[in-house]
């Protein structure tokens, strides 16, 4: 499912890219609709990769006995604060957000990858209708050039003129 | 060229059969027919319209009523380069209306994305002669060798048809117009573009009034644009919009000035278990039309046509699927993006029979009372001399007839967006990118 996210997603920031080159000028409906469809598949996507981190965190422990509980509640935690946060992340560069997955997916792979129990996808499968404030930002990324302060080069975030909070969960090891 | 053609009387459907018109060139983006059907507009991606009348009887030729032929041709909008913001301005025609005939001339809108105009189209058929101080080249006569007077007469001349533009109203959309609509009052109509209605006199041009403004303060809360906006056919007070969103919101003009809040609000809940990544595009409403009798609304969204009873706005009284095995493929529509084609839809003169558009050229119409449905198709092989349009079938699954099609094999490059029903009569205009087919059934 998270395939076909990623790809729907991909298909619609192409698309949003081409509008711009258009004849005519910006098409007001078409780019709305470009990104609602995109921001629902972008949803899926990074809810289908929480999901898949945070079940590989439970199943390496990374810290010592003592402390399995810690990286646990966190992996536990981070599906909920993690979206509220990934939510404010938004105003990024779409490229960016691959690559920001091409990241984690990277860290996760050392991982053995743990089959996907069905109850946490089938809710996962439906887009949700999102609150307003996502529609927001994500007008914004689509409006505004976001400028990376590292030129391109490096693959860490770049950050952006927009704040945002920084602290995020990182998956350790 | 045109070919008429007769029906068979003995076929229970209504049939159709085709007085083929080829138009050459441009894409055709918007047909219309007058209000008693004497002339079809068309509108095409080179902002040329083309004008077409019917033939009247005549005694000599009777086979030869109903043909329609060309009649003016004009060069409406041409591209336009806005300074301001480096943006090219289509010229390409979105719409045309009529104007209701007050006179010997003919007024019509037609609009591209950011000008409405206003155009005139008159006949010719007489000349003045015998002027006193120029001869009959133009030349100024000396006027020692004028000795008598004379009045001039009117000499008839080869009939011509001019277009002349009356009024252009500009400079009163930032987003770009999607409809136009003329109010039953004669005086005023609309114009709508994504975000906002305006409200014009047809006599003056450099005012006039916004009446719906969906505009968001902050553009990042955006959620909705306005899609299409008709009058009222008979209550000048009244007109509808659609959005995006898929609902529908009645207004009246004598509540306030600007009529942001609707009088009523027409939407169906969303069923749950069709819910997709593309269900957003597909609820959009590509086209509203009010029936003729005023009572009934009809919009149409990717895969369905409905319509509204204006006194109900919870749900539609009819739903018609009209190519519901494209459900399954929407991925690969969104990816071609014909998920975002907009179909328009059309009324009988009598409120009882819908039509619409769908791929392959081929186009649907629902009877309102006898619950059918036929799908025919608009191509040259089908349009011979005096051929019956044969009733097309779309094969969904396992086997497929012989004279099925299946969905596969669908040309989706070949779509009917447009198309437009007479008035009074059973005669249809069919736009196929840019040929355009004229239909009628015709009684023996």
């Amino acid at each position: 499912m998270d395939v076909e996210a990623k790809r729907i997603m991909a298909l619609s920031i192409s698309k949003l890219y081409s509008l711009r080159t258009q004849r005519g000028g910006l098409k007001l409906h078409r780019s709305l609709l470009l990104s609602m469809t995109m921001r629902a598949a972008r949803d899926i996507y990074h809810t289908a990769q929480l999901l898949r981190d945070a079940e590989e965190e439970q199943v390496v422990p990374c810290a010592p006995d003592a402390a399995p509980e810690e990286p646990m509640e966190i992996s536990k935690d981070s599906p909920q604060t993690l979206t509220p946060k990934e939510v404010a992340m938004k105003p990024q560069e779409p490229k960016e957000t691959l690559e920001e997955d091409k990241e984690n997916r990277c860290a996760s792979e050392r991982h053995s990858r743990k089959r996907r129990g069905k109850t946490a996808l089938e809710t996962d499968f439906l887009p949700l209708k999102k609150a307003k404030m996502e529609t927001d930002e994500e007008k914004q990324h689509l409006q505004g050039e976001v400028l990376r302060t590292n030129n391109g080069n490096s693959c860490r975030q770049a950050e952006t003129l927009t704040a945002f909070p920084t602290n995020r969960t990182i998956v350790a090891c | 060229m045109f070919t008429r053609i007769i029906r068979d009387p003995a076929s229970p459907t209504e049939e159709v059969s085709a007085l083929l018109c080829s138009v050459a060139a441009d894409i055709i983006s918007t047909v219309e027919f007058n209000s008693t059907g004497e002339l079809l507009a068309t509108g095409d991606k080179g902002g040329r319209v083309v004008v077409f009348q019917r033939e009247q009887e005549s005694k000599n030729q009777p086979h030869r009523r109903g043909e329609y032929n060309v009649y003016s041709t004009f060069q409406s909008h041409e591209p336009e380069f806005d300074y301001l913001k480096s943006l090219e301005i289509e010229e390409k025609i979105n719409k045309i209306r009529w104007l209701p005939q007050q006179n010997a001339a003919y007024f019509l809108l037609s609009t591209n994305d950011k000008t409405v105009k206003l155009w005139k189209i008159s006949e010719r058929d007489k000349r003045p002669e015998g002027y006193n101080l120029k001869d009959e080249d133009g030349r100024i006569r000396d006027p020692a060798t004028i000795t008598t007077l004379r009045v001039p007469v009117l000499q008839p001349m080869d009939l011509m048809v001019e277009a002349t533009p009356r009024r252009v109203f500009s400079n009163a959309h930032t987003y770009h117009i999607n409809s136009i609509s003329v109010n039953s009052d004669y005086e005023t109509f609309m114009s709508t573009d994504d975000l906002r209605i305006n409200l014009w006199n047809l006599e003056i041009t450099n005012r006039s009034f916004n009446i719906v403004d969906i505009k968001p303060a902050n553009m990042e809360e955006l959620t909705e644009v306005i899609t299409a906006a008709e009058f009222h056919p008979h209550q000048c007070n009244t007109f509808v919009y659609s959005s995006s969103k898929g609902s529908i919101r009645l207004c009246d003009m004598r509540a306030s000035a600007l009529c942001d809040n609707h009088s009523k609000f027409f939407e169906e809940p969303e069923d749950p278990s069709n819910r997709s990544f593309f269900s957003e595009i597909i609820s959009s409403i590509s086209d509203v039309k009010f029936s003729h009798s005023g009572r009934y609304l009809m919009t149409r969204d990717y895969l369905t046509v409905k319509v509204w009873d204006l006194n109900m706005e919870s749900k539609p009284l009819e739903t018609y699927q009209v190519h519901d095995y494209l459900r399954s493929k929407l991925c690969s529509l969104y990816e071609n993006d014909c998920i975002f084609d907009k179909f328009e839809c059309v009324w009988n003169g009598s409120d009882s029979v819908i039509m619409t558009g769908s791929y392959n050229n081929f186009f649907r119409m629902f009877d309102r009372n006898t619950k059918r449905d036929v799908t025919l198709e608009a191509s040259r092989e089908n349009s011979k001399p005096r051929a019956i349009l044969k009733p097309r079938k779309v094969c969904v699954g396992g086997k497929r007839r012989k004279d099925e099609i299946s969905v596969d094999s669908l040309d989706f490059s070949k779509k009917i967006i447009h198309t437009a029903w007479h008035p009074s009569e059973n005669i249809i205009a069919v736009a196929a990118t840019n040929n355009l087919y004229i239909f009628q059934d015709k009684v023996n």
